[in-house]
């Protein structure tokens, strides 16, 4: 909660950052439609490619060589975001370009990290989508939990569940960190991790349980922490009717292990019309309006329009 | 025995009070989360984990009925019957204006459906929906059929707009 009241900003863009542990799932091809989507209502729409090694969203968005882009942002080339929104060919909907293959700026440091968060929540748009890089480093994780709402993107297939749980768990205890800059919290947590308790630690939930025993307010401080994290899930490339239940299993499992509240947004179907748009460099719900793949992406995007702007959520 | 706590309707992921139907619905669906073939739980439970799960699971269903759980071995899940292959669509998608006919088959391609699949699921004889697809004006019946032919094909495909589909349709038909 202490990050989101900076970032959220009475009258900002709502923040929607899309990730996932493994990379191929989909997750520009799904940030590109739900904008598209979002920004067909007539709402307005900033999509940040915060890919920061491996930029190509501006690729799908029908945006061939953006002017600029994260990196000039960056190195103080331009002094606001709003500089470097590029207008797309989708009306309502303009695109922040990533910093191309650039090391140094794909582990900007923690300054550089909350000036563009903080420059996000300034842009003057109703919603941001920002499209986060594989893997499970800091900065995917800070841009996550920062968001309104975080949402992972899986495949039905063993290795991409297992990112997930790996990043979920990972995001997880990244948030539990958020609490324990309260030196009780932090005394709590390593008087459990430096004891023989720490061998029944596997999860955050066995961790939230062992501090408890330690120190009671430190564990109700840490537990008020989990609460506000509720990440959402979309299972894309569904093929077969027992697959569209892999969110939701997801989700209990969660619950079950974990202790936290994983909301599954929806189930898109494997359509070989996605894999002609990203040829045609078009976004689906575009290009083939009618196909199951935009059917489902408008159903999803459903839930993103008329938000309030109030961090609520 | 003992009464149900709070914990066991968690366990089935019920509302106190759920009726027999829900429990029995959930027991199935909360067993098969741990069956070891599980994409969900796979790499979060090892087998240990997973089958005390279950116990739990049943325990929890005996405390909240009263009854035993059914056996656990689920009926085995039919293989489902291969599917015909149908040609992927190729090209743009057709102009709902010039060419909705055209439109039809090619969202139906693109779903992977046969006309032999939509006419069983729709109740239209395969050759009308050849007919339809092909916008062949001569053997078509009425209007006022076709437009409900239009409007179940266009929303057994789950298509957007069933209504706007079914009027460029007949204004498709009629000026030609």
């Amino acid at each position: 909660m202490i990050i989101e009241a900076d970032v959220h900003a009475p009258s900002g863009p709502r923040i929607w950052a899309i990730g996932g542990g493994k990379g191929g799932v989909g997750k520009s091809v799904i940030t590109t439609n739900l904008a598209v989507a979002v920004a067909r209502t007539g709402e307005r729409v900033a999509v940040v490619d915060a890919d920061l090694g491996g930029a190509n969203l501006h690729t799908m968005v029908g945006v061939p060589s953006p002017r600029m882009n994260l990196s000039d942002f960056i190195s103080r080339r331009v002094a606001t975001l709003a500089e470097i929104m590029t207008p797309t060919p989708v009306e309502n909907l303009w695109l922040i370009s990533g910093a191309k293959a650039m090391l140094e700026t794909a582990n900007p440091n923690f300054g550089q990290k909350g000036k563009i968060l903080r420059h996000i929540a300034m842009l003057d748009v109703d919603h941001v989508f920002l499209d986060l890089g594989a893997g499970t480093a800091f900065n995917v994780l800070d841009f996550f939990l920062v968001a309104r709402k975080g949402i992972l993107v899986v495949v039905p297939e063993a290795t991409s569940v297992e990112n997930a749980y790996f990043f979920i768990k990972a995001a997880y205890f990244r948030k539990l960190k958020q609490a324990q800059p309260r030196t009780q919290v932090k005394a709590a947590v390593d008087a459990v991790m430096n004891s023989e308790a720490r061998a029944r630690v596997r999860t955050p939930r066995d961790l939230m349980a062992q501090v408890m025993t330690v120190d009671a307010d430190a564990g109700a401080a840490l537990m008020e922490e989990a609460s506000t994290f509720s990440p959402s899930i979309i299972v894309n490339r569904v093929e077969r009717a027992e697959q569209a239940r892999l969110g939701d299993e997801m989700g209990s499992a969660c619950r079950d292990y974990f202790g936290i509240r994983l909301q599954c947004l929806g189930s898109f179907p494997a359509d070989n019309l996605v894999c002609r748009s990203v040829d045609e460099r078009r976004p689906a719900v575009d290009l083939f309006p009618q196909s199951s793949f935009a059917a489902a992406v408008r159903s999803a995007a459903s839930a993103f329009v008329g938000v309030p702007t109030e961090a609520a959520g | 025995m003992s009464p149900a706590r709070y914990e066991d309707w968690m366990l089935l992921d019920l509302e106190p009070g759920a009726d027999l139907a829900e429990i029995n619905a959930a027991l199935r669906l909360r067993r098969a989360l741990y069956q070891p073939g599980s994409l969900a739980t796979y790499n979060l439970l090892d087998d240990d984990e997973r089958r005390t799960m279950i116990e739990r699971i049943d325990e929890a269903f005996r405390r909240v009925t009263g009854h035993e759980p059914p056996p656990a071995n689920s009926p085995p899940t039919a293989e489902p019957a291969a599917a015909p292959k149908v040609d992927e669509p190729s090209g743009p998608a057709p102009d709902s204006r010039t060419e909705p006919g055209a439109l039809l088959a090619f969202y139906r391609r693109s779903r992977g459906m046969s006309i032999e699949q939509l006419s069983a699921e729709t109740k239209i004889r395969v050759t009308l929906l050849q007919q339809l697809e092909s916008e062949n004006i001569d053997e078509l019946p009425e209007a006022v059929f076709v437009r409900g032919h239009v409007l179940t094909y266009a929303r057994a495909l789950g298509l957007e707009n069933p209504n706007e589909i079914a009027a460029l349709y007949l204004a498709k038909v009629k000026l030609d």
